[in-house]
């Protein structure tokens, strides 16, 4: 298959089972609704390293938000409801709490993980629980107010490590390429991109020749290894980018790639964009399968 | 169908507990079962004081209800009870759900231990508004009791959790050792508001002349969940209209320091 110019490999982007949440963080003002998000979600690329995966979703209008106040959804995925419960409680204890006039509350129904739940001790006794709509929140006394957070928020099973590989002339049009996927995949709900800028350059393997690593460079997709190994590249494609996905749904999941590899795709082979692949072990590890040939359709 | 009615036909000699008279114990039964139950211990039935008509037992009115007409409601978990005129003591007491409208007035201890439903009067309340009975713990435990008109002294006294919204005035002691919970007086209080409230919100529209003082000025803040509240009320704006808008801006008074002083009163700025 082949769209303007560029060549849609005949392979499928293997992902996993996850679970998630959505949170909402708002504040006075847009820009410390980022700064909160922002930090939450920093050092959260790969579970693999940060113990979860997490971004930012999109930003809410004032009249999206239970406070009234501007803010920014957050999707956190983890490989086990523990860890996830684990990071959300560390991450918006450190990073949430900590950010003037911040609040955050719970953006997904589904089964309950704590969310101020344990914060809450951090008032020494001053805490206030308000129970209002038949959901429990709490007023942590802090140095420029109250900190209102939520008691819990709702986990669902998600999906995660869905990807496509952007294969290019050189790393500007990669770069060029993914920019414009990603400003695509942004504006699909349910998902996130959890590498910097949504783009990630060292895609990896299974495994490596030394013991203690679990995982380690793509070689096959390495273009400086042409020659030294069982090379997946063209001898034209001088750089590989990925963009890993984490959704809350399959559709999530589906549409996000949909979006983003067309975008991709409409830069053509006029822009350095030579060939979109994916990234799988076979089909034997992940339990979500997605076909670049059925997304694109 | 219509709705499960009893019209009350004269006033009864002396108190009568209606808690027998809920739509849990009342569905499906015929109207010949309903007359037949038996109302207080003095061996009358309901025949004895109530024509009934109707057959919905999930939508229950009671006409020419009276002050001596107690209990009305207690225990129920669903549907909705009309109380058109005044009721006596302990209505709503101990339900954990559905709703009771009361035209008039009620008398002492509406909604005391209720855990969860609503109660709506439309006139004046008694004292001990959401308390707790005499050797409780507690008062009122969860669930909204909006009291269109005024409320009598000690108004939630020992509440543990819920909302109350009091339109008129608050007489004596109110949020009297008040354990968590929130109440709205858009009125006048009495004297001695949250006296030996350890936690929960006394929200005030009106600055008392008077604060007992175990109560210290904590200054003037924009409180979030005030917003939350603001917001949730407006999700029923027919119910709870002459409540809002709420602003979250308030002064702040932490209290009762006698008891720990976890607690506050707030009067809205």
């Amino acid at each position: 298959m082949i769209i303007n110019g560029v060549a849609i490999d005949d392979t499928f982007a293997e992902a996993f089972g996850m679970r998630a949440t959505r949170v909402l963080i708002t504040a006075l003002d847009i820009k410390w609704a980022y700064h909160a998000a922002r930090a939450a979600t920093g050092f959260a690329t790969s579970v693999i390293g940060c113990g979860c995966e997490a971004g930012i979703e999109r930003e809410l209008s004032a009249d999206e938000t239970p406070d009234g106040r501007p803010g920014v959804s957050v999707l956190l995925f983890a490989m086990s409801g523990k860890e996830l419960a684990k990071q959300v409680e560390r991450r918006v204890g450190q990073c949430v709490l900590t950010t003037p006039t911040s609040a955050v509350f719970s953006g997904i129904e589904g089964e309950p993980i704590n969310l101020g739940k344990n914060l809450r001790f951090f008032g020494d006794g001053y805490q206030n629980s308000k129970m209002i709509g038949g959901r429990r929140y709490w007023r942590i006394p802090v140095m420029d107010g109250e900190f209102l957070c939520e008691e819990t928020t709702g986990m669902v099973r998600a999906v995660g490590g869905g990807n496509f590989l952007v294969l290019a002339r050189g790393p500007a049009e990669a770069m060029a390429a993914c920019e414009e996927a990603i400003a695509a995949m942004t504006k699909v709900p349910g998902a996130i991109m959890p590498f910097p800028g949504g783009v990630v350059r060292s895609g990896s393997k299974v495994g490596s020749i030394y013991k203690a690593l679990s995982a380690s460079t793509n070689d096959a997709f390495c273009p400086t290894l042409r020659g030294a190994v069982k090379s997946a590249l063209a001898p034209d494609v001088g750089a590989v980018l990925e963009i890993v996905i984490d959704g809350l749904t399959e559709a999530d999941v589906r549409n996000a790639m949909h979006a983003g590899i067309n975008a991709a795709c409409r830069i053509g082979s006029a822009g350095g964009v030579l060939r979109i692949s994916a990234g799988n072990y076979g089909g034997k590890l992940g339990k979500f399968h997605f076909r670049l040939h059925d997304i694109v359709k | 169908m219509s709705a499960l009615t009893f019209t009350l036909r004269a006033q009864p000699p002396h108190g009568m507990d209606l808690s027998p008279l809920i739509p849990d114990r009342l569905a499906n039964h015929t109207k010949a079962a309903v007359e037949t139950i038996a109302l207080g211990s003095r061996g009358l039935r309901v025949a004895d004081l109530f024509t009934v008509s109707g057959d919905d037992a999930q939508q229950m009115t009671i006409r020419n209800s009276s002050v001596r007409l107690t209990h009305i409601g207690s225990g129920m978990t669903q549907g909705t009870i009309t109380v058109e005129g005044d009721c006596g003591a302990y209505v709503g007491l101990g339900m954990h759900g559905g709703r009771i409208v009361v035209t008039g007035n009620a008398g002492p201890f509406a909604g005391s231990g209720m855990t969860s439903g609503g109660i709506e009067i439309r006139g004046d309340s008694g004292d001990f508004l959401g308390g707790a009975l005499p050797g409780n713990k507690q008062g009122m435990r969860g669930g909204i009791i909006v009291v269109r008109g005024n409320t009598g002294d000690r108004a939630a006294d020992r509440m543990r959790r819920g909302l109350i919204l009091v339109g008129g005035d608050a007489g004596a002691y109110c949020g009297s050792r008040m354990l968590a919970g929130t109440v709205l007086v858009s009125g006048r209080v009495g004297i001695m508001p949250g006296f030996a409230l350890k936690r929960g919100t006394l929200l005030l529209a009106r600055q008392p002349p008077e604060l007992p003082a175990t109560f210290q000025d904590s200054g003037e803040h924009a409180l979030l969940f005030l917003t939350l509240l603001d917001r949730e009320l407006k999700r029923e704006s027919e119910r709870f209209g002459r409540f809002l808008p709420l602003r979250n801006r308030v002064r702040r008074y932490c209290g009762d320091l006698a008891t720990g002083g976890t607690g506050e009163i707030l009067v809205l700025a």
